[in-house]
């Protein structure tokens, strides 16, 4: 099946037609966002670990600039911040796509900084309305899939509702990124047992047992398991766990993503299943995925989670009937069938696939429709790191 | 009659597909949709929640999905709702926290 999408200078291609608006820190983030403010297509997005966050937010956010989503990017700065504007801007201009910069500093303050971004966008917008689309095969599609607000229905039916999905989508050649590294304690074997050899099986231990050393820290009170899970009758981090890696189906996983201060790689060409490091806290998430090049997230959800991104959209999936039942204006594929008898997995697998192409050729999601744009950018406690000795290199 | 879902033939535990009432037998059924066994709840058990379906003792291995989830705190009965005041991870463990209350 084929969808229809944007093709970037660097060749790769985007469902969508984003203008950036990005500020390098929080403190220039209010001009980033008066800039974009009644732009068509344009939005701001900051991240909030002060202006040295450190390389793990550095090499995100220039993943999310380069991501096929995103048609040109206007970087904001103070001017006096440790991550420039600059350095950011000059590694996202190499996929060849608009990108420009402007410090507030150097412009003279707001009125001049919002005035100057206001004309950088209005030939952006130019430029991307002469953008056509393109008739591209699903094998261009890399698609993220990640699980939250989760109750038992994620394991029975909206999680391997997805995997069939999955296995579908690497069929005709795609790919998929699962994030889920606490989310898979317990389910350590039956991951390592799809690696596509002894390097990669490796890496998928490593990957996961760094993940349970940061979060049983003797002393420390870390809740991992939401008070949602647990009414919804998730007794054990293995339970939840075997329930989540459903969703990435059942073929060969080809690697594990690395995700660390040194680097963040990117899903080749190619196709197949990736394992990316990183958090399992959604919306965070989805920023690596995006970051990595996912141009969307399939979102499994029980209890019925409403949110979405400011760069991929986001297409919600309950296995929960109830939820469905309740929250149906905010949820894109009812899954539920599955527990009340009424249609087989495959039936929901084929159903989201088809979900997947309209929404790469543009169709919007209900969370898009309704405007839901979250970004947030996760970062690792380098001091944690330090003191827990986590080797961070999974190769 | 009312639904649980046994997801392997290894399962020592269903977990419920709608709320089912204590003492009213109910179906185990497989993901073919085929009846397992007609088991009877010892109490309510919430929808979403687990029941067993055989004899779990004392630490003893909880499964699902044909793998282990935790190990039994105390003996559990077949019938017997299984959840955080039974059943223990074997891996991390959450904070004593409000959750940990018997139903």
């Amino acid at each position: 099946m084929n969808f229809f999408g944007y093709e970037r200078p660097d060749g790769s291609i985007g469902i969508r037609n984003i203008i950036l608006v990005m500020s390098a820190a929080d403190c220039s983030e209010p001009v980033a966002r008066m800039i974009a403010e009644g732009v068509e297509g344009a939005k701001s997005i900051t991240q909030h670990y002060g202006c040295i966050p450190g390389e793990m937010v550095a090499n995100t956010l220039i993943g999310v600039g380069e991501n096929p989503n995103v048609a040109a990017v206007l970087l904001v700065g103070m001017g006096c911040e440790g991550m420039p504007a600059s350095a950011l801007g000059k590694v996202i201009k190499k996929t060849g796509k608009p990108v420009e910069w402007i410090s507030i500093q150097e412009l003279g303050g707001t009125e001049n900084t919002v005035s100057k971004g206001k004309q950088i966008l209005k030939d952006f917008s130019e430029n991307v309305s002469g953008l056509k689309q393109l008739e591209f095969e699903a094998s261009e599609l890399i698609v993220g899939v990640k699980c939250g607000g989760s109750d038992t229905s994620n394991g029975l039916a909206g999680n391997p509702a997805v995997g069939v999905f999955v296995d579908m989508l690497v069929d005709a050649g795609g790919s998929a990124i699962m994030m889920e590294p606490i989310e898979a304690v317990g389910a350590e074997d039956p991951l390592a047992a799809r690696a596509v050899n002894e390097a990669v099986r490796e890496k998928i231990y490593k990957m996961i047992g760094n993940e349970e050393k940061r979060w049983s820290v003797p002393g420390a009170q870390m809740e991992f398991m939401c008070k949602g899970n647990v009414e919804g009758g998730l007794t054990t981090i293995e339970e939840k766990s075997m329930g989540a890696i459903h969703k990435s189906g059942n073929r060969t996983i080809v690697d594990v993503l690395e995700n660390t201060d040194r680097r963040l790689e990117k899903v080749p060409k190619g196709g197949g299943v990736y394992l990316q490091d990183g958090t399992h806290m959604e919306p965070m998430a989805m920023s690596f995925m995006a970051a990595a090049g996912a141009h969307m997230v399939l979102f499994v959800t029980g209890c019925g989670g409403t949110f979405g991104h400011a760069i991929v959209p986001f297409i919600k999936v309950t296995g929960n009937p109830d939820t469905y039942r309740r929250m149906s204006h905010d949820m894109d594929i009812n899954a539920g069938t599955i527990l009340t008898g009424e249609e087989s997995m495959e039936s929901v697998g084929k159903r989201i696939f088809n979900k997947v192409i309209d929404v790469a050729s543009g169709k919007f999601t209900l969370g898009e429709r309704l405007g839901y744009d979250n970004f947030s950018v996760f970062r690792q406690d380098p001091r944690l790191e330090v003191l827990l000795r986590i080797n961070k290199s999974l190769a | 009659m009312k639904r649980a879902l046994m997801m392997n033939l290894k399962d020592n535990v269903a977990t419920a597909l709608e709320k089912l009432e204590g003492g009213v037998p109910a179906m185990v059924i497989l993901p073919s949709q085929e009846v397992f066994k007609e088991l009877t709840p010892v109490k309510a058990i919430p929808s979403g929640h687990k029941l067993a379906v055989k004899r779990i003792r004392k630490d003893n291995q909880v499964l699902k999905y044909g793998q282990v989830i935790g190990n039994a705190t105390q003996d559990i009965r077949p019938g017997d709702h299984v959840h955080v005041h039974n059943v223990m991870s074997n891996r991390m463990q959450m904070p004593e926290v409000w959750y940990r209350e018997e139903d």
